[in-house]
């Protein structure tokens, strides 16, 4: 009975205010390009190669900003293209997908085998998936906090009930972690409960375990970061593109003892305990070629002045291998071997 | 009417057919108003209902389940938790709702500990000893109180006031500590020097009196409080009331929702007590004092008896509105759903967890009417409670009439 009800919960899973946020910026953009788009219509349409179309995407808020700009990218390039980015959400991207209003679903999450069963039964092929971009889940004390690692046992203790993870009882005192540098009770903060940080985060660190009544909930990963960074005993997550001056990673050990920081290239390698893969979903059928707009999107996504832009907003580029391996998999032309 | 009858009958039937519209419509406000309160109720009731039978996508939801401390799996006891978004991945959705309810008293309570003795106050120093002058002018300041919308006193009291008891802890107890003798202090003191000082300050200005000693207060606190932190507290109370007492302290907490909310029902519970202490019969007050009471002895043995039921619905009208304030206590509190007594801890409310969590639950699923059944509750209460008031409210009223009449 509970498994129903929580599924019903995840798939209404919204966020007004980035949405209206991106919403804005999306306005504002395309104010930005109406003039470019007015006088460059002739020019653009007597180029053969040109897209010219509307680039429509449905998905993933978390990888909102990130759309954005690598459409702002494309639409400078070609002014032909319109923009239509909805960001509601990762769930509800398939649905979209499945029902045919768009090519192309950004998620923070893989699809599950439900949701690719859904499409692969409208559409007759499987649902094609690109890895576009790195994200990780931070932790962060505030900047005077003496903590530089913690052990996944000892994550598992601070803010989980259950202790699923290995963690022997709950850790309560800063002074049970260091050695008398930090006084008074360990204060957790964390996202509310819709959120797919939430969900990482509870899966990876809790081992689905239940968070402590005591993990206070912000509506954002920002309102964390400056949550943790007003107060030297908070602890706090949040994803990797929102960390400010005020608070400071901190490193995590795994069963081995051994430190993983959240730096480009540990995330990179999916060595750092907590990173995800942020996804591009496709609806191409086997053997054609994409339309000419969704096309140019992928060509700039898996290059590397799209990569340069993930990096821009925090979050991490893929290796050139990766992005080859997928150029390939479109039939796109790959990238040069290695750039000094 | 003296005039009717001079009147033309077409100008005097168009005069009655207006009179019956206006009655008609006025009337038909009425019951709408009347009508679109028992929709709301009746919508939420059946709501609400499915949850207690199993239906095809609700499944039957068990009432010791809410109330009842349950065993929850990874938990060494029984007990009350309110995280229901645990989605799929393996976890079990834990709907105690008590935690909710007890965040709701929890803040009300705190509120109406802060708000009662200062609105109380004020309406008895305004109604029987304040200068109708002063009186006139304070009246519109605290309505203009009452018209500060919650979002506003909330984005304070999250963003201006916790972090600045945050940081200044020890100075907010010190504070809390020296205010109420300080001031008693302050009154006695007034009343001691007497003679000239009551001619150039009579009593209806005595507020005026109080500012200095406000700010002496104000000022030996912030000079004690970092001497007092450093011999007995060691250098941090927060740090020695953690360590040696073990009290958690959240920087959003059930005693900055108790301010923040107190500032909130303070007007309508000082408007209220006020009207009720002022409209004692004046034939009351005049025997009393003719009788040789004093202004004291008047106020408490024959104002506040007569005025008890009304002082008390204004009480339970304060009471109502703390426990349905939404803004507040969503920006103040932390939303951490604990039931822990400390006040220094987070709390969460119906209210709060309404608005945080129904625009993300699924219409119709267990969770979805869940946050309807607590919103039943909150509507239920507060109707309860505001209905009792305005009857005792009523009843005052026809007594204040049977005292004059009588006198």
């Amino acid at each position: 009975m509970p498994a129903a009800t929580a599924v019903q919960g995840q798939v209404i899973r919204k966020r007004a205010i980035p949405v209206c946020l991106g919403m804005c910026l999306l306005l504002l953009s395309m104010i930005g390009a109406l003039p470019v788009l007015a006088h460059d219509t002739e020019a653009g349409r007597a180029g053969a190669e040109e897209p010219v179309g509307t680039l429509g995407t449905v998905g993933s808020d978390t990888m909102a900003g990130l759309m954005l700009r690598w459409g702002e990218h494309l639409a400078r390039e070609y002014p032909g293209m319109r923009l239509q980015l909805k960001a509601s959400g990762s769930a509800s991207a398939p649905p979209a997908l499945t029902a045919g209003t768009t090519l192309l679903g950004p998620m923070s999450r893989p699809m599950t085998d439900d949701e690719k069963a859904a499409f692969e039964r409208r559409h007759g092929y499987p649902v094609e998936s690109l890895v576009v971009a790195r994200d990780a889940l931070v932790v962060v004390v505030h900047r005077h906090n003496p903590l530089t690692s913690l052990s996944l046992t000892e994550l598992d203790a601070i803010f989980s009930e259950t202790l699923r993870c290995g963690g022997e009882s709950g850790l309560r005192r800063w002074s049970s972690l260091l050695d008398g540098t930090l006084q008074g009770l360990i204060a957790p903060h964390g996202r509310n409960a819709v959120s797919g940080t939430h969900e990482m985060f509870r899966r990876e660190a809790l081992c689905n375990g239940a968070f402590r009544p005591r993990v206070r909930e912000h509506p954002g990963s920002a309102a964390v970061v400056s949550a943790v960074s007003a107060d030297p005993r908070a602890i706090g997550y949040a994803g990797l593109n929102h960390l400010t001056p005020g608070v400071k990673t901190v490193a995590l050990r795994d069963a081995q003892g051994v430190e993983h920081r959240p730096q480009p290239e540990a995330v990179r390698r999916g060595e750092y305990p907590f990173s995800r893969d942020l996804r591009l979903y496709v609806n191409r059928p086997p053997g054609e070629s994409l339309p000419s707009v969704e096309r140019a999107f992928i060509d700039l996504v898996l290059s590397p002045a799209g990569q340069a832009i993930a990096e821009e907003l925090g979050f991490v580029a893929l290796p050139r291998e990766e992005l080859n391996r997928q150029r390939r998999q479109l039939g796109l032309e790959t990238l040069p071997a290695v750039q000094p | 009417m003296p005039h009717s009858s001079s009147t033309p009958p077409l100008r005097r039937s168009v005069r009655q057919t207006r009179d019956r519209l206006a009655t008609a419509l006025i009337t038909a406000g009425g019951i709408g108003v009347i009508v679109a309160v028992m929709a709301i109720g009746i919508f939420l009731a059946v709501e609400v209902l499915p949850l207690f039978w199993s239906s095809a996508d609700t499944p039957r939801i068990d009432l010791q389940a809410l109330w009842l401390p349950q065993p929850y799996t990874g938990l060494e006891a029984p007990a009350h938790r309110w995280q229901p978004a645990l989605p799929e991945g393996g976890g079990e959705p834990r709907f105690g709702m008590l935690p909710l309810v007890w965040g709701t008293l929890e803040a009300a309570a705190w509120s109406l500990v802060i708000a009662v003795p200062l609105a109380l106050g004020a309406a008895a120093h305004s109604a029987l000893f304040m200068s109708p002058r002063l009186r006139a002018r304070l009246r519109p300041t605290l309505e203009l109180m009452e018209a500060m919308p919650g979002v506003v006193i909330g984005f304070v009291a999250g963003l201006v006031l916790a972090p600045w008891l945050d940081n200044h802890l020890a100075l907010g107890a010190v504070l809390l500590i020296l205010l109420p003798p300080g001031v008693l202090l302050a009154g006695g003191l007034w009343s001691r020097l007497g003679g000239r000082l009551h001619r150039r300050l009579p009593m209806g200005w005595a507020a005026v009196w109080l500012m200095p000693w406000l700010l002496v207060i104000w000022g030996l606190a912030v000079w004690l409080a970092p001497l007092l932190e450093a011999w007995w507290f060691g250098g941090s109370l927060r740090t020695w009331l953690e360590v040696h007492l073990g009290l958690a302290y959240a920087n959003r907490n059930a005693i900055i929702v108790g301010m923040a909310m107190g500032f909130a029902v303070m007007p309508s519970i000082y408007a209220l007590a006020e009207d009720a202490l002022s409209g004692v019969p004046g034939n009351l007050v005049e025997g009393a004092e003719a009788l040789g009471a004093t202004r004291w002895q008047t106020l408490w043995k024959v104002v506040l008896p007569a005025a008890g039921p009304g002082v008390l619905s204004a009480v339970m009208i304060g009471a109502g509105r703390a426990v349905g304030e939404t803004m507040i206590v969503l920006m103040a509190s932390g939303n951490t759903a604990l039931m822990t007594a400390n006040p220094l801890d987070g709390l969460r409310s119906m209210a709060a967890s309404i608005a945080i969590e129904l625009p993300e639950a699924a219409p119709g699923g267990t969770h979805y009417r869940l946050l309807l059944l607590a919103a039943l509750l909150l509507f239920a209460f507060t109707f309860c409670v505001n209905t009792l008031a305005e009857v005792v409210r009523a009843r005052l009223r026809r007594r204040y009439r049977r005292m004059e009449g009588l006198a």
